[in-house]
């Protein structure tokens, strides 16, 4: 906390950054080209045309359409179930690998991290064929009930994620600095000590990184899906890639635009929350 | 580093887990796909192993080769346009206010969270000929002339700008690919930066500037020596998807821009050629399986994990 | 009666589960039972987009009480890769011509039984066979159309060769093709003199050899959204499926569908069952719905495209009955072709010459 009254509203000190003018033009910039796409299209949700070409209109007709449509809610739990799911599983998982590959010598460790990495650098498509041959080689059930039908979806989306957080953990580590380890050490922490009080600490955050790109990974595939869901287990990309394929309508404009606000509404409580919990402690 | 039979419970206790699930659920089934590698189609959708490798040698065909070095080629270029743009908003990222960092960090994952395909064709809207950019160029454009004009010279401005507006091709070129590649991959160059950063002493950025340095000269020779395992995390995760694009080419590129992963995704689907498909992807996969374990052996070599900075 | 044919579907299907591996094992041991028992008031129908009535599914539900699950795919190769290593559980499908004859020779389709479509009476004669079904035993016709030119009028002056799509450069840089490799090839092909379906490698060569002269006049290869290139004014000319322009048509009236005068490719979407399908009589019973006079033309009047359901057109007007775009002339439509599966071998062929195409 002592590093927040650094930026108080002292002028700009050597390092803060962003004030200067060319970081704040380059972040500026990098926003206006993430976002203008995005508010085109939350404009064109309320076109009063069936495809967003021409402006030809104000209504709000799609989002009524939108809530009605109980299958595209559906499908959005769906994914939403299974990115929160996968996050947490992968976030486990890539922690480990990391401390494992960061902490420790073995045989075969070049392998060991190459093989880690395939996931990564598995064209999509592959991938899910291989997972649509192998659940339907080992006879993977697809009649079973919500939630548990996701659960060869998750199965998939972990497996490709996990790798992902565990590059981005691995690089925070490499940060670590193990004279703060040997001085817990002196202090009588025994290993699991080590961890729980000093190392996961200072991982914490690559886990924050680690976990927001499995999350958008997860709630963001598509191929790997596909080939994975069955009748019941629709995802919202499925569902959106099927219905834009021949052209982007307002009502999928619409549906995004409800998830941007969601998102935008869920984080700024979550950030408010925890502003409170900081400035409580 | 510590050696593994030193510390053997907390050893197997973090490499257990992840490879019983790296083997059970990627492996085994990736095992399938390279299996199928070998095969021979048989019919509509039988695959024979008959441990051929005409599959592998149909890849070295001219016309595979030269879409596979077009998609080096924009690969590349994106990385670099994504490490350039993302060092410095990974920067500014951790040297913003503490309140206004987790704020940051979401606004660059937000878009992300917003569909792949719808993202791509937002992005579409805004540049085509008749888009956004090329409206407010025109605006731009006629202001100037209006101007101009005003001041008698509406000769100059003819030849400068030419009789009249000429829109901007934005799209369907190589350019948009690279343009939509960046736009899709940035977070994940941003995230590994970031992470890395975060951890970054300031005492050596003060020490630098004190000692005379300037910015440039600091981020050159501080920051990115100690982002460095970031820098090359972020290369690895954003180049290697960016590598496999299918959407992306097939959306915003021209008729000369198809990628590899077009070639892939066409063998599993259209073309049914399981067996073609998978040595394909298997090809991607050695090529960038030897250069990161080049890069691991390289590492070993450098001393204790010379990259781990 | 119903129960025989429910028993006979569900031994074949254990049957050929058990012959065709692990995977479709698990269909045969999982809904076997269940099938023995009463169905479960379901269909699981898996579609296109935009290609169903605003409250078809609906109707059917409240008429039968079965519930009609509707998921969707892109495209025949999507649902084609979908099935292919055993039916997750789907009832009904939508694959068009070629690829139910690629579905027949893979045997992935259940035969109908027409005893529960007593609606096929309301079809067109000229439906009741096909090339790519004969005696159309596993497969009845959904909606038909054509491929051809959208065009953007005032930008063109009246198209009606292929001539200027693929041998001049009159449109340079405003035609956008379609990312379909054999339709391509077969349009190429036509134009040449050899038909919709080459099958020899020089005949495949020379189509593909005309593409890749005329690659700079092309502007993009459109994933199925020429239409929207076209609307946007980015291209003027675009090779596209007639019910994608008919439906920018209706937008914008400076927009027109053209059929070379050389000819080009007819196509039918089809109601088809897959093996394995776990409920087998509502997938029937929901067949034999949508081919009902009343439920057609609201399917048909939503969704523009040419219906070969009789009695649901009598229920139309003319706007939909005389729309060229959606019914073209019959001297139009006697020059067009039918695509044909062709057979693994020739598939491969026309592969290997669109990523030559893509390539150069």
């Amino acid at each position: 906390m002592a590093r927040r009254s650094l930026f108080g509203k002292d002028p700009a000190g050597p390092l803060d950054y962003l004030r200067k003018w060319p970081l704040l033009t380059v972040m500026a910039a990098t926003f206006i080209f993430l976002y203008v796409p995005l508010l085109t299209l939350m404009a064109y949700s309320f076109n009063d045309s069936r495809r967003n070409i021409v402006w030809r209109g104000f209504t709000t007709d799609y989002y009524g359409k939108l809530f009605n449509n109980t299958d595209l809610m559906i499908a959005f739990g769906n994914s939403l179930t299974i990115a929160l799911f996968s996050t947490i599983f992968s976030l486990v998982l890539g922690a480990m690998v990391a401390i494992l590959l960061w902490r420790f010598k073995f045989p075969l460790k070049p392998l060991y991290e190459g093989t880690m990495a395939l996931p990564i650098v598995i064209p999509e498509i592959c991938m899910g064929v291989a997972m649509l041959a192998f659940f339907a080689r080992i006879g993977w059930p697809n009649d079973l009930i919500w939630p548990i039908n996701l659960a060869n979806i998750i199965i998939a989306h972990i497996s490709f994620t996990f790798p992902f957080v565990a590059v981005i953990i691995r690089a925070r580590l490499a940060g670590f600095n193990r004279e703060q380890e040997e001085a817990a050490r002196d202090l009588g922490a025994g290993d699991w000590e080590v961890y729980r009080d000093v190392i996961i600490p200072h991982m914490k955050p690559g886990l924050v990184a680690g976990g927001l790109l499995a999350f958008t990974l997860s709630l963001d595939d598509f191929v790997i899906t596909f080939f994975t869901s069955g009748p019941e287990t629709v995802t919202f990309p499925v569902k959106v890639y099927s219905m834009v394929r021949f052209s982007v309508t307002p009502e999928v404009n619409a549906a995004s635009t409800v998830l941007i606000v969601i998102t935008v509404l869920l984080t700024a409580i979550g950030l408010w929350l925890q502003n409170k919990g900081t400035a409580k402690k | 580093m510590d050696s593994w039979y030193k510390f053997k419970r907390v050893f197997l206790s973090v490499g257990v887990p992840p490879t019983f699930w790296l083997v059970a659920f990627f492996l085994v089934p990736l095992a399938l796909i390279w299996v199928f590698s070998f095969g021979e189609k048989t019919g509509v959708v039988g695959i024979d192993i008959t441990w051929t490798i005409d599959n592998y040698i149909r890849a070295f065909n001219p016309d595979i080769l030269k879409i596979f070095a077009k998609s080096l080629w924009l690969a590349i270029a994106a990385t670099v346009i994504c490490l350039f743009v993302g060092l410095p908003v990974a920067l500014g990222i951790v040297y913003a206010p503490s309140k206004w960092k987790g704020l940051l960090l979401l606004g660059i994952m937000l878009p992300f969270w917003t569909n792949l395909l719808i993202r791509t064709y937002a992005l579409i809207a805004v540049l085509r000929t008749r888009g956004y950019v090329n409206f407010t160029l025109e605006w731009f454009d006629a202001k100037i002339r209006v101007l101009f004009d005003l001041f008698g010279m509406g000769g100059i401005a003819t030849a400068l700008l030419g009789e009249r507006f000429q829109a901007l091709e934005l799209l369907y070129n190589d350019n948009a690919v690279i343009l939509g590649l960046v736009y899709v991959h940035l977070p994940f160059m941003v995230l590994p930066l970031y992470a890395a950063l975060e951890r970054l002493d300031r005492s050596y950025l003060e020490a630098s500037l004190d000692l005379g340095a300037g910015h440039l000269r600091t981020l050159w020779n501080v920051v990115v020596p100690l982002a460095l395992p970031g820098i090359i995390s972020g290369i690895i995760i954003t180049f290697i998807p960016a590598l496999g694009s299918f959407l992306t080419p097939d959306l915003l590129g021209g008729p000369d821009s198809a990628m590899i992963a077009t070639i892939i995704e066409r063998q599993f689907k259209s073309a049914n050629d399981w067996p073609f498909g998978s040595a394909l992807s298997f090809l991607l996969m050695y090529i960038t399986f030897g250069a990161l374990a080049l890069r691991a052996v390289m590492a070993k070599r450098g001393g204790s994990d010379g990259l781990e900075g | 009666m119903s129960n025989k044919i429910r028993n006979g579907l569900t031994r074949r299907s254990m049957l050929q589960a058990s012959i065709a591996g692990a995977g479709a094992a698990w269909a045969g041991i999982s809904f076997g039972p269940k099938a023995f028992a009463d169905e479960e008031a379901k269909v699981n129908f898996y579609n296109w987009d935009t290609y169903i009535g605003e409250t078809t599914l609906g109707d059917f539900e409240n008429l039968t009480g079965v519930e009609a699950n509707m998921s969707l795919f892109a495209d025949n190769d999507e649902l084609f890769a979908k099935l292919r290593e055993g039916n997750p559980g789907f009832d009904v499908i939508v694959p068009s011509d070629t690829y139910v004859a690629r579905m027949l020779a893979a045997d992935m389709l259940e035969p109908l039984d027409y005893s529960l479509i007593p609606n096929t009476k309301n079809l067109n004669p000229l439906f009741t066979d096909a090339a790519y079904d004969p005696g159309r035993k596993h497969s009845v016709t959904y909606m038909w159309g054509t491929m051809g030119l959208g065009v953007r009028k005032s930008a063109t002056d009246g198209i009606t060769s292929w001539k200027d799509v693929f041998e001049s450069d009159k449109y340079a840089g405003r035609i956008a093709i379609l990312s379909e490799s054999t339709a391509m090839i077969g349009m190429a092909s036509m134009y040449l003199g050899t038909g919709m379906n080459p099958t020899s490698q020089a005949d495949i060569d020379a189509a593909v050899d005309l593409l890749i002269k005329q690659k700079p006049a092309f502007k993009a290869i459109a994933e199925d959204n020429g239409q929207d290139l076209l609307a946007s004014g980015e291209v003027d000319v675009t090779i596209e499926w007639s019910g994608d322009i008919g439906q920018v048509m209706l937008e914008d009236d400076d927009i027109d569908y053209v059929i070379p005068k050389e000819g080009s490719l007819i196509w039918a979407d089809n109601l088809c069952i897959p093996k394995g399908a776990p409920h087998p009589m509502n997938a029937h019973k929901f067949i034999n719905y949508i081919l009902d006079a009343q439920a057609g033309a609201l399917i048909a009047d939503y969704i523009q495209y040419a219906t070969p359901n009789q009695a649901a057109r009598a229920l139309l007007n003319d706007s939909y009955n005389k729309n060229p775009s959606v019914f073209p002339p019959d001297e139009v439509l006697a020059k067009c072709e039918w695509q044909i599966y062709q057979g693994e071998e020739i598939s491969r062929m026309k592969d290997e010459a669109w990523t030559r195409f893509l390539a150069a």
